[in-house]
């Protein structure tokens, strides 16, 4: 038995973290990760700390999904101390996460292309998400780390032009979505290079608690937690799901899922116009502590939070999505033949480093005792 | 002569997440996007610091980061330049309180930084097209030195 590592620095990861590859031959037999690269403590500086300036921290938990991070932690406290949301800010906020959820798919789609080798496919997608940034610049202000969020709504409402410009915008993306799709269902070379690679079943994710694309790669479409969100259920979301369980698979569900989300920017655009009314609500904290959960783009994102009637944070929690993805890679890795096809089905599982390395246990420095996280 | 001529003009570039929040990272990636396309300006992204010219580092250095960042900034062969991208790099921005030990200029020197929370991609590829001539410079000059030592 051999150890081939890979990391902290590699051409194909994101983000820095080392995994050592247990190998006989070229045949993969286990994995052991190594984190705490990007482990800031972002919970520690948040305790004591006002919640005007929690949301900022919250926005860089992570820089991809920054925007799914701030919704959950202002809906938290608004569940929390009862803020009631202008009709307004809940369609703005849908219409956001959806964009961030277009960018966030199809970089992760371009990175899988990139690690099967198919520098074409990564690039287009990449190309592609350009537009969609210019998008959330155009409502926000800027590309990544929007500060678009406050609790009781947003900051910003927007106008006639830039409803027509994503309209306009909308249906060239959906042209290119269709064509990606259809390159990815034909081509060859893209599609059967990850079949029957990294296999997880319904019974491994049950086990291993894996949420998001990858559970919903593996025929668990409830596990999408935006069907229980209100204005989702507004909406009549459907979840988009597949029954195989590879990377192939898993990489089709972000596809098709992309086209879901533009169809839902456009139902929640008519329902954005047909409302009126401001877009912020003026809050009243009250101290308590509650949960709140949302779908990210990796999975569900959990935020508990325990505040002052004055909004200084006592204690929070994050539970990030990757963690359990993660440990649903020990599985997939039993149908991976060679290295190569281990590192593309690291990426096919889409893992976000800075989301993960959350606080879990605590160590007293003098005497060496641990125990766990939590509100007690 | 003909690899002379030729290293001239390619710069490789690796990025280092020494702990940021990916915003710096993301933008980075994009700059591979055909509308931003440093690959026509001669700038490689291969994230292999052994054959980098250009170490791209972004985010605040956390205590595991601390020696790996030395070890790597040694293993980087010589003409070499660092470029700190980010709030974080410059300052530790809002990380300032976390589990962080300093800024990358504590570490490791740093030759140019690109302040912003992230910066915008166009202003990445302005301030490495401003450092690339003194990388080259620092090369040619690096490369008579060992013509004139055999
Ligand atoms: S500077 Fe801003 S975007 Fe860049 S890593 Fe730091 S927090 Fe993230």
């Amino acid at each position: 038995m051999n150890v081939v590592p890979l990391g902290p620095i590699n051409p194909i990861f994101k983000e820095p973290i080392r995994i050592k590859l247990i190998v006989e031959g070229e045949t993969v037999l286990g994995a052991e990760i190594e984190m705490g690269y990007v482990h800031r403590g972002i919970e520690k500086i948040m305790e004591g700390k006002h919640y005007l300036k929690g949301i900022y921290l919250a926005e860089r938990v992570c820089g991809i999904c920054s925007y799914i991070h701030t919704w959950t932690f202002a809906e938290c406290i608004e569940h929390i101390s009862n803020i009631e949301v202008p009709d307004k800010a809940r369609y703005l906020r849908v219409l956001t996460t959806e964009l961030e959820r277009i960018h966030s798919h199809l970089i992760a789609i371009s990175v899988y292309g990139l690690s099967i080798e198919h520098e074409t496919f990564g690039i287009w997608c990449l190309n592609t998400r350009e537009h969609v940034m210019d998008l959330l610049e155009t409502i926000t202000g800027n590309r990544i780390n929007m500060g678009f969020n406050v609790v009781g709504g947003v900051r910003q409402d927007i106008n006639k032009e830039m409803i027509d410009k994503i309209y306009k915008k909308l249906e060239e993306l959906r042209n290119d979505m269709k064509n990606i799709l259809e390159i990815y269902n034909t081509g060859p070379l893209i599609n059967l290079r990850g079949r029957g690679v990294g296999v997880i079943g319904y019974k491994e994710i049950m086990k291993t608690r894996a949420v998001g694309p990858v559970a919903r790669a593996s025929a668990l479409p409830e596990s999408d937690w935006r069907l229980r969100h209100p204005t989702y259920k507004e909406l009549k979301f459907k979840p988009v799901w597949a029954k195989e369980g590879d990377n192939s698979a898993r990489t089709l569900v972000r596809i098709k899922e992309i086209l879901a989300s533009i169809d839902l920017i456009e139902k929640i655009l008519e329902l954005y116009q047909e409302s009126t009314g401001a877009v912020r609500n003026r809050v009243n904290i009250k101290g308590g502590s509650g949960e709140w959960k949302n779908e990210a783009h990796r999975g569900e994102v959990t935020y508990k939070i325990s505040l002052t009637d004055g909004g200084i944070i006592k204690r929070i929690i994050i539970r990030s999505p990757s963690v359990m993805n993660l440990e649903a890679y020990k599985y997939m890795l039993k149908t991976c033949p060679t290295v190569s096809d281990a590192v593309t089905t690291y990426i096919s599982i889409d893992p976000c480093i800075s989301c993960t390395e959350r606080t879990i246990v605590l160590v007293d420095k003098k005497t060496g005792k641990t125990k766990p996280y939590s509100f007690k | 002569m003909i690899k002379e001529f030729f290293r001239k003009r390619s710069i490789n570039v690796c990025i280092v997440n020494t702990g940021g929040c990916n915003g710096c990272d993301i933008e980075l990636v994009s700059l591979l996007a055909s509308r931003y396309d440093i690959e026509q300006y001669g700038i490689y992204v291969h994230n292999n610091p052994r054959e980098a010219d250009v170490l791209l580092v972004s985010g605040p250095v956390t205590l595991p980061w601390k020696n790996r960042l030395k070890e790597l900034y040694e293993k980087t062969p010589e003409p070499k330049i660092v470029v700190a991208v980010g709030a974080c790099a410059l300052s530790c921005g809002i990380f300032k309180e976390g589990n962080v030990c300093g800024p990358v200029d504590k570490i490791i020197p740093v030759d140019a930084t690109i302040p912003g929370c992230p910066p915008r991609p166009s202003e990445i590829i302005q301030a490495i097209l401003k450092v690339a001539p003194i990388a080259l410079s620092k090369r040619e000059e690096h490369l008579k030195k060992i013509a004139s030592e055999n």
